[in-house]
């Protein structure tokens, strides 16, 4: 094979598999480039950039959908493109949609709240796409480097963002802090990926899961001389994590958080809060996945091939239990014959200690994640503050159904994959619910210059739609029927009572505990905003009909897909119904 | 019309009121002057309601349905029942055949010569009929009924909530009487409710601390918009075809409750009474959540109908085609998942013997739903609430006591009636008969006159429920609808009282009937109808003569098939004695407000008969009150014909308990033949003239002096007047005891948890003191000031910018990430190598 062939094959691959699929991203780059040309040229900058951002976007969005419609998720293989540097399946399709609807809605918001002025519109426009591409990476990364590539991609251009408003202390401290913060985490990020390559010989994740195959963690472990190669390999798993870590602002890596929500502006924190929390889940469902399971193994071939002569019956037994029953009660009942089936049906194959060791970081980091936002939110102040907290709660439990997923991959893939699918359904959910808190943020911001929890005081009367809609979302935010957010609870909670185990019965205590200190804080701001008397020094507050519009078509859906979840479950749930290939 | 035509008409009909709801709630207060629109609006909703509903009977029902003869009007023809079998074009082919399960037929136990005390009276009865050997009844297949969904809310696996319908000859006769009655009321209510429309109004009852009475706005269009919802809560009832969706709606009707009752917020006993009703009423769901998880647990359907699919055959069966099965001959056996389920709840039985979880299971299940209906349906022990809610105003008393709330749980009861063991009949049989007797008898010492209509209802409620658990399916639905008619009608009647003299309290009255005529007759024709008013033994009477004596016959039955266990034949007597109390506290009620001189002559000369639009539906509902026992002449359509045809699955011949052994409920036509149907009709009705008679007396004619027989029954007086001392006896064992836990949890909270945070947060705050005194102010800030001196200015900003937190945070990326490794590794080599 000479180089000739290889450049050819490489281009091939290219152009005709990887491009066609890597379409949305091409299309805001293509607007980035449009929206920094036509700043150059005296006739084209009169084209306001909003029509050319909300354009691109659009079109970025319409890109994104599968041809076939949504059914079409089912069907999507498993794909890898760029010479396996990006992985492409009904997940990534999912997610960009999800990131394209959102750059949608962002860059009207931001228009809306007059962020993105005239002056400095291609700028904003152009990091939040710039930020947007590199959450997609993070969703589709398949190797160690893209991975660090869309992290960073993802981060670079929020920095900015978040001290995007000139001339404000607060604000230019906060992406200070953000930088400086997001710098160390990377180069301790970078450490872990090298570590882990180093060990392992290759970036490639499928590659690397292979090589964990081969790597026998169980055995070096038990030799006990050789279990330093596997704490150094923890090691690089878990400097890994801290980058994701410090994405997902999971504690202990959540210090910038809230003092960046604090400073940057509340369409800036719908932002981070959103986009950039759902790319770093789709991240970590693609690390734990892509170390904690080689495509194409299913858990029968595993116990075969584990223990080929004494446990095929067994094995064939496990085939033969019909597929659990999910959402109810109704388990076939284990008899003393039964359990040893199970026995063998339960987690096996030598990617399991790995697989446990992802669980169980991730579930305790979840938790303690969880606990900590929920009980930090108490005393604040500021509102922008306080939905920081929430924001690290809410990541605890979104991280929560990925544990859940991995726990399961050993044992039953569908079970997984629905688990996978109800992180996704929150996440959709939870696009909903803060960035529609954020925008009513910044358009009370803009009427009554404050951010002030105590200022919200009496805002029923001053402006009824608003405080209904604030309401609304806080109340789903709890988790409290009928808003989505108690259907998207209640999935996360199911995935875990399926993946069951002594780990997970105590993350979905702690995660029902959660749900119940979370509602002292959301709903003293609802107390506030719907019971309290406005403070005397009260301003009137006036939302433009485009204002009112955004907030009510933010939070209606908070409402409908509380009352109606079908159509979107179904959705996540046919994106992730090929995820193990 | 095609009967697919029902389920659009009756949702039409059902989703009516919530439309003129809807708008009243959005425009109600800006339609017309003070929203006088609003009663309009939803009046004329009830209405089309109601017209939409009797086209659906007479139109789509009645010409796809054949009605079945006629047993319990025909009160002459007293014997020819033997056909009974074909008379369902609906009873399986295969019945005829087959002889039925034995345990399912006490003929066929006297025939095989058991030695229970059950068998004579049935053996009796049946030679009376001259054709003994050969007749048994056969049970009936499942009555025609349209079963769909509407809408399917979710589904989650095996759960699938839908919106749906079940519309049998029941449905559509309970949404011709609701409708009628509602509309009746919506009229009534315009003119009551009249006093609202003043602007501002000022409520009397109502006095504020500084004297003087509370004036407020006029609410009138929001009394008509509680009423709409509640009308389609009611009717989302009906129409409900599982028991989820029938959940939802009763949940939505003790809310109106709450609503209506609570309509006078401000007066004390109003929202008193409001949460009353509301907080007993979830005492009772609570039974009923816990039936309900029994069934769907062991069942894992709430549906009432099969679903079909295009070629007819059935998909998904309903609870009840699961319960009675036609391999079974319809009779109520556990299915296997409930034997699973039952077994795991009560335990395995001993070796070789059968445990009877399933029957366990299905007895809880039944209680459980029951334990709803004896929330809303006011029975004992849950009675106190009903006769509170007439705080409301008197349109809504007429309507919960009448059509909707308390009808409510008897047609609930009825509709799941295919699931009830007969030991479960037997508790609802109990719990009625006591119901109606203790508030027949409180009925006798009340002066208020709603209050002594409040307990005849309650009493009433009892009857029907009795009805129901001693096997009288069709006697006490039957006894709910004209029931239905003339308690409306009486309530109606009092507010046209009150209304006029202002005032509840029955000694301020006396001779109104010269005052108030129609008032007076009307009132007296509910009278006559409660009380069964007939000719005995033949088919003459008002509508309630033909449910009350179908009710007793039924009684009588069935202490004759019990005669082995005497306790039971008080569930004979109770009724009995009850029919007389009845008839006196009613006659007592009319003879004190009506008839003699007037007490209070102030009030007299005031009272005045009310305007048309509260007296005409006086008039339409006196009429229904003679008349809707009648069946429509030349035809044999009747009421008891349509139940007859929505008789439930299996229901005809009776049953047999299992857990109780000696237990029979006796099938509801052996009621009908002469050897029962004339000792027990003329017990009715020499009880019913003995009250009358009793009341003559006392009221009437003044032989005795109520004030003389009162002093010499003082304690039984006082035991009564104060109404049992049911409010008493809760209070002492539920709330006190509440209060008192409470408290002592409060002072736990405040004196121990309390004490641990603030003694917690105590020692924080001193010990965050010494670092930030130490720590802080010594050495980080002296290093920034040491720092300082030669950057001065660079200093000032760094911390002005909290650059040392930031260098906290960087720090602690490297020390979270060390500490975590640190803990994993330690573990991964504590499990390595141990």
């Amino acid at each position: 094979m000479n180089l000739q062939t290889i450049v050819n094959s490489l281009i091939s691959d290219t152009v005709t598999t990887s491009l066609p699929l890597f379409k949305p991203e091409l299309v805001l780059c293509v607007t980035i480039v449009v929206l920094l040309v036509t700043r150059l040229f005296p006739g084209l900058n009169k084209i306001p950039p909003f029509a050319i951002a909300l354009l691109g976007g659009i079109v970025a969005l319409w890109a994104s959908l599968p041809a076939g419609g949504i059914a079409d998720w089912a069907k999507i293989e498993r794909q890898e493109l760029f010479t396996g540097m990006l992985t492409y399946d009904a997940v990534t399709a999912f997610i960009r949609v999800f990131l394209m609807a959102f750059a949608v809605l962002f860059i009207v918001l931001a228009r809306l709240t007059g962020l993105a002025d005239r002056e400095d519109g291609q700028d904003f426009y152009c990091l939040a796409f710039g930020s947007i591409i590199g959450m997609c990476i993070m969703a589709s990364a398949n190797h160690l480097l893209t991975l660090f590539l869309g992290v960073e991609m993802a981060s670079v251009p929020s920095y900015v963002l978040s001290g995007v408003v000139k001339g404000r202390r607060r604000s230019s401290e906060a992406a200070l802090k953000y930088a400086v913060y997001g710098a160390g985490t990377a180069g301790v990020m970078l450490y872990g990926v090298s570590l882990l390559a180093g060990i392992l010989g290759s970036a490639h994740l499928p590659t690397m899961a292979q090589q964990l195959v081969e790597f026998d963690i169980a055995g070096k472990l038990a030799e006990g001389d050789q279990y330093m190669q596997v704490l150094v390999l923890a090691l690089g798993g878990l400097m890994l994590g801290v980058g994701l870590a410090f994405k997902l602002s999971a504690v202990p890596f959540h210090f910038w958080c809230p003092d960046v929500f604090e400073g940057a502006s509340a369409e800036v924190d719908g932002f981070l809060s959103v986009a950039s929390k759902a790319a770093a889940l789709a991240l970590l469902v693609r690390v734990g996945i892509g170390f904690g399971h080689v495509p194409g193994e299913t858990p029968e071939s595993v116990a075969a091939a584990a223990r080929p002569t004494a446990t095929v019956q067994l094995a064939a037994a496990a085939a033969d239990v019909p597929p659990a029953v999910r959402l109810i009660a109704d388990e076939a009942p284990v008899t003393d014959g039964d359990a040893e089936t199970a026995d063998a049906a339960a987690d096996t194959g030598p990617l399991s200690p790995v697989r446990s060791f992802f669980v169980q970081v991730v579930g305790i980091v979840s938790v303690i994640t969880c606990t900590f936002g929920n009980l930090a939110a108490y005393g604040q102040k500021n509102i922008k503050r306080m939905l920081a907290y929430s924001t690290i709660a809410h990541a605890g439990y979104m991280m929560m159904p990925v544990a859940a997923a991995v726990a399961l991959v050993g044992r039953d893939q569908a079970a997984a994959g629905d688990a996978v699918s109800s992180m996704l359904l929150y996440a959709a959910f939870y696009l909903f619910m803060n960035l529609g808190a954020f925008a009513i943020i910044a358009f009370l911001r803009n009427s009554m210059q404050s951010e002030q929890i105590d200022d919200y005081a009496g805002l029923i009367g001053r402006s009824p739609l608003v405080a209904l809609c604030l309401t609304g979302i806080l109340v789903s935010l709890v988790g409290i029927p009928p808003m989505a957010g108690f259907i998207g609870k209640f999935r996360i909670f199911q995935s875990l009572v399926e993946a069951g185990g002594p780990l997970m019965m105590f993350m979905l205590v702690a995660a029902g505990l959660n749900t119940a200190i979370s509602l002292v804080y959301y709903l003293r701001v609802c107390k506030t905003v719907c019971i309290d008397s406005p403070p005397d020094t009260s301003r009137p507050v006036a939302l433009g009909f485009f204002a009112s519009a955004y907030v009510l078509a933010l939070s209606l859906p908070v409402l409908a897909f509380g009352i109606l979840p079908n159509s979107i479950a179904q959705w996540a749930q046919a994106a992730t119904a090929g995820l193990f290939g | 019309m095609d009967s697919s035509w029902l389920p659009t008409l009756l949702a039409l009909a059902w989703l009516t009121p919530l439309a003129s709801f809807v708008f009243i709630l959005f425009f109600g207060k800006h339609a017309g002057p003070h929203g006088r629109f609003a009663g309009t609006v939803a009046t004329g909703a009830i209405v089309f309601s109601c017209v939409l509903s009797f086209v659906a009977m007479f139109g789509a029902w009645l010409p796809n349905n054949e009605l079945p003869e006629a047993h319990h009007g025909d009160h002459a023809a007293g014997g020819d029942h033997d056909e009974h079998a074909e008379d369902g074009e609906h009873a399986d082919e295969a019945d005829h055949e087959t002889f039925i399960r034995p345990a399912a037929s006490p003929f066929l136990l006297a025939s095989s010569g058991g030695d229970r005390g059950t068998i004579s009276l049935v053996a009796d009865t049946a030679e009376g009929e001259g054709d003994s050997a050969e007749h048994h009844i056969a049970p009936n297949g499942k009555p025609p009924a349209v079963y769909g969904v509407f809408y399917n809310l979710v589904t989650f696996g095996k759960l699938k909530l839908d919106i749906s319908y079940y519309i049998d000859a029941l449905t559509v006769t309970m949404f011709c009487v609701v409708t009628l009655i509602a509309s009746c009321v919506h009229f009534y209510a315009i003119g009551y409710m009249h006093d609202e429309l003043h602007e501002p109004y000022t409520d009397h009852e109502v006095t504020l601390t500084d004297g003087t009475h509370l004036v407020r706005k006029g609410r009138f269009y929001r009394f008509f918009q509680y009423l709409s919802l509640f009308c389609f809560s009611m009717l989302g009832i009906v129409i409900a075809g599982n028991l989820a969706m029938a959940f939802v709606f009763w949940e939505l009707v003790g809310i109106c409750s709450y609503f209506l009752i609570g309509f006078y917020i401000e007066r004390h006993s109003a929202s008193t009474a409001a949460n009353k009703a509301f907080i007993v009423n979830r005492v009772g769901d609570f039974g009923m959540l816990i039936g309900m998880m029994a069934l769907w647990s062991s069942l894992g359907t709430f549906a009432f109908g099969d679903t079909q699919n295009d070629q007819g055959e059935v998909t998904e069966p309903g609870m009840f085609s699961v319960l009675r099965t036609e391999e079974n001959h319809y009779a109520l056996a556990p299915t296997e998942s409930m034997e699973v389920e039952g077994a795991r709840v009560v335990g395995e039985g001993e070796e070789g013997e059968s445990s009877h979880a399933g029957q366990w299971l299905l007895l809880i299940a039944g209680v459980g739903v029951f334990c709803g209906c004896v929330g809303k349906s006011a029975q004992f022990p849950l009675h106190v609430w009903l006769p509170d809610a007439m705080e409301g105003p008197t349109p809504v008393s007429a309507l919960v006591h009448s059509a909707t709330m308390v009808a409510a749980g008897v047609y609930l009861t009825g509709r799941v009636y295919p699931i009830f063991t007969p030991e479960a009949l037997l508790v609802i049989a109990v719990i009625g008969c006591i119901t109606l007797f203790v508030a027949a008898t409180i009925a006798i010492t009340a002066l208020d006159i709603k209050r002594v209509l409040a307990y005849s209802t309650v009493s009433q409620l009892g009857y029907m429920m009795l009805a129901l658990g001693i096997g009288g399916w069709s006697a006490g639905i039957f006894h709910l609808i004209t029931h239905a008619c003339f308690k409306g009608l009486l309530f109606m009647c009092s507010g046209s009282v009150i209304h006029a003299v202002h005032t509840n309290d029955m000694s301020y009255m006396g001779g109104l009937r010269k005052k108030m005529p129609i008032t007076a007759y009307t009132m007296l024709v509910g009278c006559l109808a409660i009380i069964g008013a007939g000719i005995p033994t033949s088919m003459y009477g008002l509508s309630g003569y033909y449910s009350k004596d179908a009710i007793i016959e039924q009684a009588w039955s069935f202490a004759g098939a019990n005669r082995g266990n005497p306790l039971l034949s008080i569930l004979l007597i109770a009724p009995v004695i009850g029919a007389a109390i009845t008839a006196f506290y009613m006659f007592r009620l009319w003879y004190m407000t009506f008839a003699g001189e007037p007490r209070d002559h102030h009030r007299y000369d005031h009272a005045h008969e009310s305007p048309r639009v509260m007296t005409m539906p006086l008039v339409v509902l006196a009429v229904c009150a003679i008349a809707i026992g009648w069946s429509v002449p030349g035809t044999n359509l009747s009421i008891t014909s349509l139940l007859e045809q929505a008789q439930p699955v299996g229901t005809t011949p009776g049953a047999e308990g299992v857990l109780a052994e000696n237990l029979v409920v006796p099938a509801e036509q052996l009621s009908h033949v002469k050897a029962v149907k004339i000792p027990a009709g003329w017990a009715a009705f020499s009880a019913a003239a003995f009250g009358v008679l009793l009341a003559t007396i006392i009221y009437l004619w003044r032989m005795l002096n109520p004030a003389e027989i009162r002093d010499s029954f003082k304690p039984l007086y006082a035991f009564l007047w104060n109404k049992w001392y049911f409010d008493e006896l809760y209070d002492l064992i539920f709330v006190k005891p509440t209060h008192w836990i409470s408290g002592l949890i409060a002072k736990f909270d405040r004196g121990i948890i309390d004490g641990i945070i603030h003694g917690t947060a105590a020692t924080a705050k001193a010990a965050a003191s010494i670092v930030s005194n130490v720590g802080d102010r010594t050495l980080v800030d002296g290093t920034v000031n040491a720092f300082a001196n030669r950057t001065w200015d660079f200093g000032l900003m760094l911390r002005r910018l909290q650059t040392g937190s930031l260098r906290t945070y960087v720090l602690a990326i490297a020390m979270g990430t060390w500490i975590t490794y640190m803990l994993v590794s330690f573990i991964m080599v504590a499990r390595g190598t141990g």
